[in-house]
Formats: C-alpha cells, structure tokens, sequence
C-alpha cells in the first residue's frame, strides 16, 4: 500500500489549490463577482481584455469568469440556480429570460437606470428584455438575420443574384432553381431551416401577425403555418433547395456549414457570424436583406441579440454587478476590447464610435444592423416561458412535414395544438 | 476477416490523426484521408490556445484518474467481497439498494448532489469527482466483481478457514490475487469512463486552471465562434493517447487470471 | 456453502474463538464481519441515498428548478398518463434496448471467444477492437458520424457503387434509429473486455480434461466454458440492460439534443433531460425517473429469477 500513498500524495502537490477548498473570495474590501457566458477560446480571449480594462479602472472589484460551450452552459447555469449558487451577472438566452425572471430569479433594471444607462440604445434594442414594465437584461450586442449569398458559385454558373432589397420569395425561389439547374444539381441554390425560430418569425410579422403576442400567447394563425411549410415543399419540389434528409445540421457552425463546402449556394445565418461565415465560404459572400420585406403587410426583420446580460436577483454584489454590465453596454474601450464578437455594440452611440476601428467586412455588418434600427419596425415580444417546448415542437413536425409523413394543413394545426398547449393558453 | 472488423474498427481514429494533420478550412471540404495541404502546427498552436497549455489540463485529468482507480479498487473490492463471500443480516436488501443506485437516471440526482457538494463546501475542489470513488458508490464496479467473486470455487474460501484465516486474511490472501482480471477490468474502465467524463467536471470545477482535458476540449468550438477545427482534432488525438496506453498496458493484467497461476 | 448459519461445523477461527458456539454469537461475528468490509460503502450512501430520496420527494411536487418545490401528489403521473411524448420515448427506448442488447453481446462474446484464442498480434487486435468504445462522446466524433452517415458519406458513397440511393441515415426518421442500434454494436469493447476477463477466470485445466476425453469444440464450448462463463455473462446482460434503458449520450449527440429527426429518437432520458433541464420541469423529470426506475428493476428482477436456471456459481 506504501506505492498507492506515495502516489496520491504526488497527486496532492501537484495540484495543491483544487483540494484546498473552493471558497476563495478574497480579502479585504475587494469584491470578486462571478460572471459567466458561452463562447469559445477566441471570445474569451477578447472578454478578458474587456474585464482587465474594467479591473483596472475598479481596484476594488475582482471579476471571475467561466465559459463554457451554449449546450453545457444552459444546464449548468440551472444547475446553480436551483442550488442557489447563481452567478453575479451572466448571459441569459434569449428564449430563457422569461423562464427565469417570471420566478424572481433575475434583476430587473428599470429603477437601476442611474447605475446601468440605457439611453444610447433604440427602441428595438432596450425593449428585446422587457417583460412589462420590467427589463431582465441588456442585450450583449445586436444582430439580425440576414440572407447570404456565396458569389464565387453564383459568378461560376453565371446566376444574377437579386436586389437583396427589394427581393421578393418568388425571387428568391427563382434564384435557388437557377443555381441548381446551372450546376446540374452539384450545388443547390439554398438552404434555411424551417424550424429555426428566428427564420419563422420573420416571415410570421410580414404576414402582420405576431409570433409571441405581448401578453405571452402564441399568436401566428393556422393559414401562416400553412403557408410556410408550402413554401418549403415548394422549394424542394423544384429543387431550389435539397431534398429530404439532405441537410444535417448537428453541431452546425460556420466551417461545417454546406454552405462552406459549397454543396449550397445561398442560407440565412445571424449577422454576427458574417464575418466567420465569409472566411469559411473562402471569402466572397454577399449579405442581403431577407426576401418578401418590401412586398409583405408590414416589415418581417427585427433587431434581435445573441444573448442578453443579466443579473442575478440573489446576486450579493448587485451594485459592483450593475456597474461591471455598464461597463459593457457603455465604455467604448469595453466595446474595442470585444469587438464584434457578440454582435453589434447595443448602444448606437458606441456602434458608431466603435465603426472606424472594425474591418470593412464588420462595418458591413455593423451598417446593416444600424441601418435596421433606424428604420421603422414593428416590436416584437419576449419568448414566453415554454418557449422552448415550441421550439422542439417545431422541429419534430416541420421534420414530418419534409418527409411528407403530413401535409403542411396537418402539421400547422398539430403545431398550433402543441404550441398552445405548452404555453398553457 | 479480423483484419476487415479490424479496419472497419481503426477509421475513426485514422481520420482523427488525418484531420488534425490538416488547416482548420480543409477538415470539412478535404474528404481524403491523406490531407493534400500539410498543417502540423496544429499541434504546437493547440497546445497553446487555451488559457492555459495542455499540460495543465493533463496533468488535472491524470491526477483525477489515477486516484479515482485506487479509490474504486479499494472501496469496490473491499463491498464485493462483503456481498460476493460473506453472509450477514440484510446482505440481500443491501444489494438490491445498491443494485437500485444504478437504475435512477442521473439528471434527477443532479441538483440534490450539487447541494450536498455546495453544503460541504466542496465547490471548484477535486472532491466531489474523488471522494465517492473512495466510498464505493460505484455500483457497476461492485456488481463486475460480485460476480467474478461468485464465479471462484467455494473450496477455496473453506480451505482457508481451516488454515485459520479470518475474512480479512481470505480476502486479501486467497481471493485478491485470483481476482486480477477483475480488477484489471475495473482499473481500464475506471481510466476511461473518468477520462472522458465530462457533465461531472463541468459542474463542480469553475477555475479554469482546474480543468480536465474533456472541458478544454470543448472550448476549442462554439457554434457561434471561429472554432479551430484543426487544433481540436490534434488535441482530441493526444488526449487519446493516455486511454489507449492505459488499456494496452493493462490487458497484460487481464489475462493474469487463474489460467496462468494455477489452481493449487 | 460460505452461508454462515447452516456450516455444521463452524471451523478456523470462528470454532476456536467460541468454545461455547451459540450460533446466535457466531452470526454477530459474521455480520461484523459482513459490515466492516461494506463500511466504506455505507458512508458513500450519504452521497447517493440523500441525492435519491431527494428526488423521490421531488416526483411528487411541481418544482421548477427556481422556486421552493409545491407537493401535487399524484399529479405528475397523471399527467404521465396523457404524454404522447412520453409514450414515443417509451417505444424508442424499448426498441433499442430489445434489439441492440442481445446482439451486442453476442456480437461480444463471440469476438472474445475468437481472441481468447492465441492469434498472433492478439494485444492489438483487442486495443483496435476496443478503440470505438474509447472514442467517447466527444465533439470530434459526432462529426465522424455526420461524415460517414451524412446523406453524401461514405456509407452512401459505398451504396451508389451497387446503384443504391442511400437516404439519410441520421436526418431520415425512418433510418436514424438503426443507424443508432448500428453504432451502439459498434461499441461492443466494454462487455468484449469483460467476457475476456471471464475467459481467463475459466481454469484451462477443465479443457484439457475435456480435450484428453475427445470432447469437440462446440461440446466443450456448451459444457465448459457456457456454464463457466454464466455469472459474467449474466452481469453483462444485467449491466447492458440498465445502461441502454438509460440511454441519452448516443441520443443526445445525433440529434444534438432535440431526439430527432421528429422524434425517432427520442429515448426517455433525453425526454427527462429536455422536461428537467430545458423546460425547467423538475418534478415531472423526477416522477419519470422514478418510473424507469421501477421499469428497469421489474427487468432485473425477471432476469434475477430467470438466473436460477442458467446462471452457474460454484457455491
């Protein structure tokens, strides 16, 4: 036994601290703050840029971060919410903030409007956490759904790509067939999800209606879920887009994407992924509006956010917390620090200043979300709690809908049953 | 025929070395297994990418391995001797309860551990991933050498007693040495199941600086993120290496069975 | 015959110690005896009865994760009873239990029994054999499956030599099941190691008895090696069971989470995970839980009384 004691005392001096207890807030006076969010290497390189910067300019206040993959994070961060071990300030998803902040677990920010200034941002971008008069959190950047189009295949098959502002589906639809006939079915003209949420709800708010209503209802109709499934079958019947089964989207990023290896000519990504989307696809990408905006009832697009900041209502440092997330949304060498890497600076003060100092790839992503934002858009609403059950809903039955196991009459309606059921309304 | 199972067998871990040979922009587009562009930084730059060298990250994972082995060896055999070749009040209850540890999904026992682990203080600390594999709360290990145990002649455990050996003496004497395939088994598993395991780490460890390699594995890639394909799949191979030198060192143990030491 | 209260004649140290020899006292002895070695054990159940009875409690309540549990009774089960969903999981996970399971361990047992025969180059054999089972769930290998599985892989490439349209394997919800019953046969190393382990226990003595008697390869197979081999094939029958009732890696990772393409995959721990972690449905997730439990243990249960027909110990 002498050989398994010496060992596990070579295991205990080589890592000392890990078995020297987990409690290691420091002393006097500093505060330590845990903040957490999801991203890989190369965000958190520039986050920890941002958080010296912030360190520096607050002696007092320490700040540990973790980050993991979005998958893992989501369980972890419930993890410690319910063993009341939350973080200080962490990244809240989108489709998640509702699930929190319905049962207390987040701040809200309206009557902390000294210590977070929220005035430099629009109208769009200040409500995307509002619940009521609440607000659970600050958007960490700014993005939007936007078409791209690979021109070094369209230039190859000699297709014309549409007036990306202007573009109706048809066009798009258009468009797509020419793509594949041209290549003789090498390359398909495009590919989207249909059951990505962001995807639908564009073309739910051109129809007039809301997707989520402000009072948390599911409020898209039968004939539109109609309409969107048709649009899809349409597309593959005519070999704009691939056919059944061909598109596997697991572990989906930029470098996996079809549209990297060129087996797809066109897909709608969100805008802060441009610029790694672009090197992926080698470099010559177009980035259009999304079809049917200017022939639809009203506009489609909205201002939307990778995620949000928030922060824990138990939070103990709830002040150094408030002052660390105002650093974010308002420093400008915050912004510099972090770049584009979570979209777009939320505040449209800071967007603009920040604009000289990006690649002109950035910029063009950058304008076109400023370009959004000025223009009129009707509000869209938080994703009620069991948003997330819909979103899975969507997913098994737009699948039965590709593989023609139901017609888009059935699946809108089961789509609607289960929606409303889990939302309980 | 082998040789075909065999191959079929090797792909994956060919095309591993193969994609960790090429740039990051070729692993998805240059189907080949022989890459036509070169990338050996891979390696080197892997190394390196995270916040901290993989050295840490290995040195962590051994650490956690090498001691969850000796604590499963121990404790478990230790149990299984209980319930394999003594008779005491409940012996049947307490299997069944330890049989039924094994049947409850673990997401349901996720937040009850944490708070345990959060009450003892046991946060960010080595702890939660070690101390149960010392307490023998690893019911598969139990039951392998259960029934291994059961599978030796009762014979053995009689002519011990009349040699006037105590359980103790019996188990470490008699039934131990008969039971390395057992234990070789439970050390290759034990290796592999904690190397890999990443939900527990990613749960009770927050610095980084503690990290397993499972965890740094997953900061290479992010969905939203210019992941670095390349350096992943260089590092996914190291980090191989160890598992598969653990088990081909270990067989050897495998087959020290009665076979070779004979029956006396 | 180790059973302490029917030794009729207790020897060794037991005998020695008692001259009296009540029975009752030798029990005792035994029982601490019994105690001691599982004492270890019983302190580790701090960390599994607490976390388990937790959730028993939990099965009964409405907890949301964020806010004080509220007791419902029955409420979760009943509304069990009314889950399409949970009836899909249910099928899956039978399915893929009922069929993987026996033919990975024969698959396993055979692939042993061909290495426990003294091939040249047999430590390689048995590491590249076990290599698929190393590989994990990592990140790396979701992708490998993507690559050959994918509607233009390898395994379609290899199809359209012979002018078969392969579909998609993994995104068509009519295949993406058995290509899943196909990769978890693929991972037959864990239970292959342990029948070889098995294989080794198995005193070569009785072979060589049996060959000097002319007993031929299939009869030696049946009357030594089967009978042997019972206990260790038992706990791999029992092990195989439990974990592919539990199944959620294999899921998880294909479907990246969502136990498509529409549900065909959709086994009942993933369904757990997505009603606990993703729709924050904690008390359900327990009451389902509760339920494989009791699903798993009728299963052993049957198998532990099957066992007294074709499981073999020497004692």
């Amino acid at each position: 036994m002498a050989g398994l004691a010496g060992l596990a005392g070579l295991g205990l001096s080589a890592c000392g601290r890990g078995f020297g207890g987990g409690d290691d807030e420091p002393e006097g006076g500093t505060v330590q703050l845990n903040m957490v969010w999801w991203g890989d290497a190369k965000r958190a390189e520039k986050t920890q840029a941002a958080l010296d910067i912030f360190q520096r300019k607050n002696p007092g206040i320490t700040v540990k971060t973790e980050y993991q993959d979005s998958g893992p994070y989501k369980d972890k961060l419930a993890t410690r919410f319910a063993a009341g071990d939350a973080p200080d300030l962490m990244a809240m998803r989108m489709d998640s903030v509702r699930e929190y902040a319905d049962r207390g677990a987040l701040l809200d920010l309206t009557p902390h409007s000294g210590a977070v200034d929220l005035s430099g941002l629009s109208e769009g971008a200040r409500t995307l956490a509002a619940v009521g008069d609440k607000t659970y959190g600050v958007p960490a950047g700014l993005n939007a759904i936007g078409f791209v189009i690979n021109k070094t295949l369209t230039d190859k098959f000699g297709v014309q790509i549409p007036d990306g502002n202007t573009w109706s589906w048809a066009d798009l639809s258009t468009f797509s067939q020419a793509v594949t006939k041209a290549s003789g079915k090498k390359v398909y003209g495009t590919h989207f999800d249909a059951a990505t949420l962001a995807n639908l709800i564009v073309f739910v708010r051109q129809q007039g209606e809301d997707f989520y209503t402000a009072d948390g209802a599911l409020g898209v109709t039968e004939a539109t879920m109609v309409a969107w499934f048709d649009l899809f079958n349409q597309m593959r019947a005519s070999g704009a887009m691939p056919p059944a089964g061909f598109i596997e989207d697991v572990g989906a990023s930029a470098a996996a994407s079809y549209l990297a290896k060129g087996s797809i000519a066109s897909q709608i990504i969100p805008t802060n992924n441009f610029l790694v989307y672009k090197e992926a696809a080698g470099g010559n990408l177009a980035l259009l509006r999304i079809p049917g905006e200017t022939q639809a009832r009203r506009r489609g697009q909205s201002v939307d956010c990778p995620h949000l900041w928030s922060v824990a209502s138990a939070s103990k440092h709830q002040a150094e917390a408030l002052k660390l997330l105002n650093f974010l949304v308002n420093d400008i060498d915050a912004s510099k620090a972090t770049g584009t890497t979570r979209g777009v600076p939320a505040s449209s003060k800071i967007a603009e200043e920040l604009k000289p100092s990006l690649t002109p790839d950035d910029q063009l992503a950058t304008d076109y979300l400023i370009g959004l934002q000025g223009e009129k858009l009707p509000r869209s609403y938080t994703y009620p709690p069991g948003s997330s059950k819909i979103q899975s809903s969507l997913e098994s039955i737009a699948t039965e809908v590709e593989f023609k196991r139901q017609t888009p009459q059935q699946a809108a309606k089961a789509f609607l049953d289960a929606g409303r059921k889990a939302l309980g309304k | 025929m082998l040789c075909v199972l065999g191959a079929v067998m090797m792909y994956p871990l060919l095309w591993m070395v193969s994609s960790s040979l090429k740039p990051s922009r070729d692993v998805f587009t240059d189907l080949s297994l022989w890459p036509s562009n070169w990338d050996l930084g891979n390696y080197p730059d892997g190394w390196t990418a995270l916040e901290h060298p993989f050295t840490v990250y290995f040195v962590n994972s051994l650490v956690i391995v090498v001691l969850s082995i000796i604590g499963n060896l121990v404790s478990c055999s230790l149990a299984a001797y209980g319930f394999a070749r003594l008779n005491f009040t409940g012996r049947k209850l307490f299997f069944a309860l330890m049989l039924g540890t094994m049947m409850l999904p673990g997401h349901v026992l996720l937040v009850p551990q944490y708070i345990v682990f959060a009450k003892l203080d046991w946060i960010n600390t080595y702890y939660p991933l070690l101390v149960p594999n010392f307490l023998a709360t690893n019911a598969f290990y139990i039951f392998l050498m259960v029934q291994f145990m059961r599978s030796l002649p009762s014979e053995l455990d009689d002519a011990a007693r009349m040699d006037g050996c105590g359980p103790f003496r019996t188990f470490w004497s008699v039934i131990m040495p008969l039971c390395m395939p057992a234990f070789a088994t439970t050390a290759i598993f034990t290796f592999i199941s904690v190397w890999n395991e990443f939900f527990g780490p990613l749960i009770y460890l927050t610095d980084s600086e503690l990290y397993t390699v499972p965890l740094a594995l997953r900061q290479f890639i992010d969905s939203e993120g210019q992941s670095q394909w390349g350096q992943m799949f260089a590092m996914s191979f190291l980090s191989l290496a160890p598992v598969i030198g653990f088990f081909i060192a270990g067989q050897k143990y495998l087959v020290k069975g009665i076979a070779t030491t004979g029956l006396k | 015959m180790t059973s302490g209260t029917t030794t009729g004649l207790p020897a060794g140290v037991v005998a020695r110690d008692v001259p009296a020899a009540p029975r009752r006292r030798a029990k005792r002895r035994k029982d601490r005896a019994g105690y001691l070695f599982l004492l270890p054990w019983f302190i580790g159940m701090l960390f599994t009865v607490i976390p388990f009875f937790a959730s028993l409690y939990l099965a009964f309540t409405d907890y949301n994760l964020l806010n004080a549990p509220q007791w419902i009774g029955l409420g979760n089960f009943r509304e069990m009873l009314d889950d399409p969903l949970l009836r899909q999981s249910l099928k899956v996970t039978f399915i893929y239990t009922f069929v993987s399971v026996p033919l990975s361990l024969v698959v396993a047992l055979g692939v042993a029994m061909m290495l426990n025969q003294g091939i040249k180059g047999l430590p390689v054999y048995r590491a590249v054999f076990y290599l698929p089972s190393l590989l994990g769930g990592s990140v790396a290998i979701v992708l490998l499956w993507k690559y050959i599985f994918g509607f233009d892989g390898i395994v379609n490439g290899f199809l359209g030599w012979f002018g078969i349209d392969g579909p998609g394997w993994t995104t068509d919800p009519d295949y993406a099941l058995t290509t899943l019953i196909i990769l978890h046969i693929w991972t037959f190393g864990s239970p292959m190691v342990i029948f070889l382990a098995g294989l080794r226990q198995i005193p070569t003595m009785y072979y060589e008895a049996a060959a000097v008697d002319g007993a031929s390869r299939w009869r030696q197979f049946r009357s030594i090696t089967l009978p042997l081999l019972s206990p260790i094939i038992f706990f791999n029958l029992i092990q195989s069971l439990i974990s592919s009732f539990q199944t959620f890696t294999q899921g998880f990772i294909m479907s990246g989470g969502t136990g498509g393409p529409a549900d065909s995959t959709i086994f009942y721990n993933l369904y757990l995970y997505q009603q606990g972690f993703s729709q924050f449905h904690m008390g359900y997730a327990s009451a389902m839980a509760w339920v494989l439990l009791v699903i798993i243990a009728a299963f052993t249960a049957l198998n532990f009384l099957a066992a007294k027909y074709w499981v073999f110990y020497d004692n």
